[in-house]
């Protein structure tokens, strides 16, 4: 199996400016190396402000790293090539309701993905949008709709469709599954498994929910001020946490 | 001694498109010392319970009950002042989004005073400010802030929502109340100060006999503390009794759904599998089904299912279903 994502020392500092000379640097990631496979989900738990989201922006390129490698199917990523590296590295955001644009219509918003990313011809284009949307279990009518048409569910389907359309390999879920309804999740869990298994993709869950990261994560980061406390197979790590953090995550002490 | 006894409660909204009926008919009753799980999907209206008990809601919505009582006193026939007297003394809510709900240009040592009332602070009118710190300081140290001087004299927007939420908290219990309303208390929480915020509720439960109504849209996540439960749909009752009961033997096909979408509930199901779930989403106010309003989505739906089932009851279990669902061998 091979390794699509492999990060080594990632670090990130953010400064905070106190008056004109004093400065605070705080660091937001902290020597962060981990490995992802394709097909492989990779879980990301930590409380708030743990440095979670920050490495999800870094690794979309929404944040250059201070230092440290990505590497990307055994080559090394640099924002320079940040184009193709957004083919293969997606981002489903939290809340698919603000992510979307409410002035455009579905099917223009999926052809500006394209447009922006692909050498698509007009044609070509049209046909991807009716395929990705069919993935996600759309309509083809559904083109021409508004996001405010859709219920959240729906949405955070078109939010799917928009990432899958460029058929990336690694998508990133920041959260994406915790605001949906139990029985709506249910359902974009079932799409997300059953993609998995058809396309190989692999997905990087940053959750809070431990019951949906054991359902379906492989792997699993813990952190805790931007470091890494406890890393390994989901499974061995929920039932036996070796760390004073990740038990306290777990509600057990 | 019922509490709270509420039977055929039923919200209208006056539109545009004429009444659209947000609940359907629901029945909700609260003993004293009982803690009441209240669980659906968003824009099942059980906020809208929830604000229709504490009467917030404004004069857009229609509210009628055939029993509103508390404490076997109808409040619904009550007039304006009088209603706001006892809610006010008796009932104390917590909503949704804390930092949000807190005054942004306000200390939280003048919102926390300023939740305490004179009756609870015993003694002359002098000196009563600092009692009412001191009091502020133990609210705070009760529901497990220990750092009272930086909280006490900080804004909302500087702590964090779950130091927020505990304040809310605290603003709540100042005045001892017999029902406290919890509307989705922990959906902005870490699952860490999620479990710290159940264990100080009911502690609160059993140390004071305060009657908790705990609304959440996961099941999972309050069915370990609560002791009754019921189940809303888009507006409608579905199903409630005993927590252990409804788990153990739903009756409903949507309870059902419910339990076996959450992995937790499903302890044999391997992991990656696929979950089980309902076939498509939760319809709008705007377009609502007749009859019972999970009809469209029910996998045993049949002819009958149009006209909306009453409610039944099997040994204090109380579901509305024409086909309640069997268990095997029973």
């Amino acid at each position: 199996m091979s390794c699509l994502l492999e990060v080594t020392a990632l670090c990130k500092t953010y400064r905070k400016q106190h008056g004109l000379f004093r400065q605070e640097t705080i660091k937001a990631l902290e020597n962060i190396s981990f490995q992802l496979h394709a097909g492989k989900t990779l879980a990301i738990v930590g409380e708030t402000g743990s440095g979670k989201s920050t490495l999800a922006k870094v690794l979309v390129g929404i944040e250059q790293p201070d230092q440290g490698e990505i590497r990307l199917a055994g080559k090394v990523v640099t924002m320079t090539n940040y184009r193709k590296y957004n083919h293969v590295i997606r981002y489903l955001f939290q809340d698919a309701e603000r992510a979307l644009n409410p002035s455009q219509k579905i099917g223009d918003m999926l052809t500006d993905v394209l447009r922006f990313s692909t050498v698509l011809d007009n044609l070509q284009r049209q046909q991807k949008v009716l395929e990705s949307l069919q993935q996600v279990g759309l309509m083809d009518e559904h083109i021409d709709f508004y996001p405010h048409m859709f219920s959240a569910g729906q949405q955070q389907r078109i939010a799917l469709a928009r990432a899958l359309i460029l058929d990336p390999k690694l998508l990133i879920l920041d959260e994406a599954l915790t605001v949906l309804d139990p029985t709506l999740r249910a359902q974009i869990v079932n799409l997300l498994l059953e993609l998995q298994q058809q396309k190989g993709l692999a997905y990087l869950l940053i959750s809070k929910n431990l019951r949906l990261v054991r359902h379906i994560s492989d792997h699993c980061i813990v952190m805790q001020h931007g470091q890494v406390v406890e890393s390994g197979p989901t499974e061995q790590l929920l039932t036996q946490p070796q760390h004073a953090h990740t038990r306290k995550l777990m509600g057990m002490s | 001694m019922l509490l709270l006894d509420i039977r055929n409660l039923t919200i209208e909204l006056e539109t545009n498109h004429g009444l659209v009926r947000a609940v359907d008919r629901v029945n909700l009753n609260l003993r004293e010392g009982e803690i009441r799980g209240l669980v659906g999907e968003s824009g099942s209206g059980k906020s809208l319970i929830a604000k229709a008990i504490v009467n917030v809601l404004n004069q857009r919505w229609r509210i009628t009950a055939d029993r509103f009582h508390w404490f076997g006193q109808d409040l619904l026939q009550l007039s304006f002042d009088q209603q706001r007297k006892i809610i006010g003394r008796d009932i104390a809510m917590i909503y949704q989004e804390p930092s949000k709900c807190l005054d942004p240009t306000a200390l939280i040592a003048e919102q926390l005073q300023e939740s305490i009332p004179n009756d609870v602070i015993k003694g002359s009118w002098w000196g009563r400010e600092s009692r009412k710190k001191k009091k502020a300081i133990a609210l705070l140290h009760k529901v497990g802030i220990k750092d009272h001087v930086a909280v006490l004299s900080s804004y909302p927007y500087q702590l964090s929502e779950g130091v927020c939420q505990k304040v809310m908290i605290a603003m709540a219990i100042a005045k001892n109340p017999k029902l406290l309303i919890a509307d989705e208390p922990t959906t902005a929480l870490e699952s860490s100060t999620q479990a710290q915020l159940f264990r100080l509720i009911t502690s609160l439960n059993q140390l004071k006999g305060m009657s908790v109504l705990l609304i959440s849209n996961e099941l999972d996540s309050i069915a370990r503390y609560t002791h009754n439960l019921s189940v809303l749909y888009c507006g409608q009752l579905v199903e409630s009794g005993k927590t252990s009961q409804v788990l153990a033997q739903p009756y409903h096909p949507y309870t059902d759904a419910l339990i076996k979408s959450v992995p937790e509930f499903q302890p044999d199901l391997p992991a990656k599998s696929m979950l089980y779930a309902l076939p498509g989403s939760i319809p709008t106010l705007q377009h609502l089904p007749v009859g019972c309003r999970l009809g469209p989505r029910c996998p045993n739906a049949r002819k009958e299912c149009v006209h909306t089932p009453s409610l039944q009851s099997k040994q204090q279990h109380f579901y509305s279903c024409h086909f309640p669902l069997q268990r095997k061998g029973s």
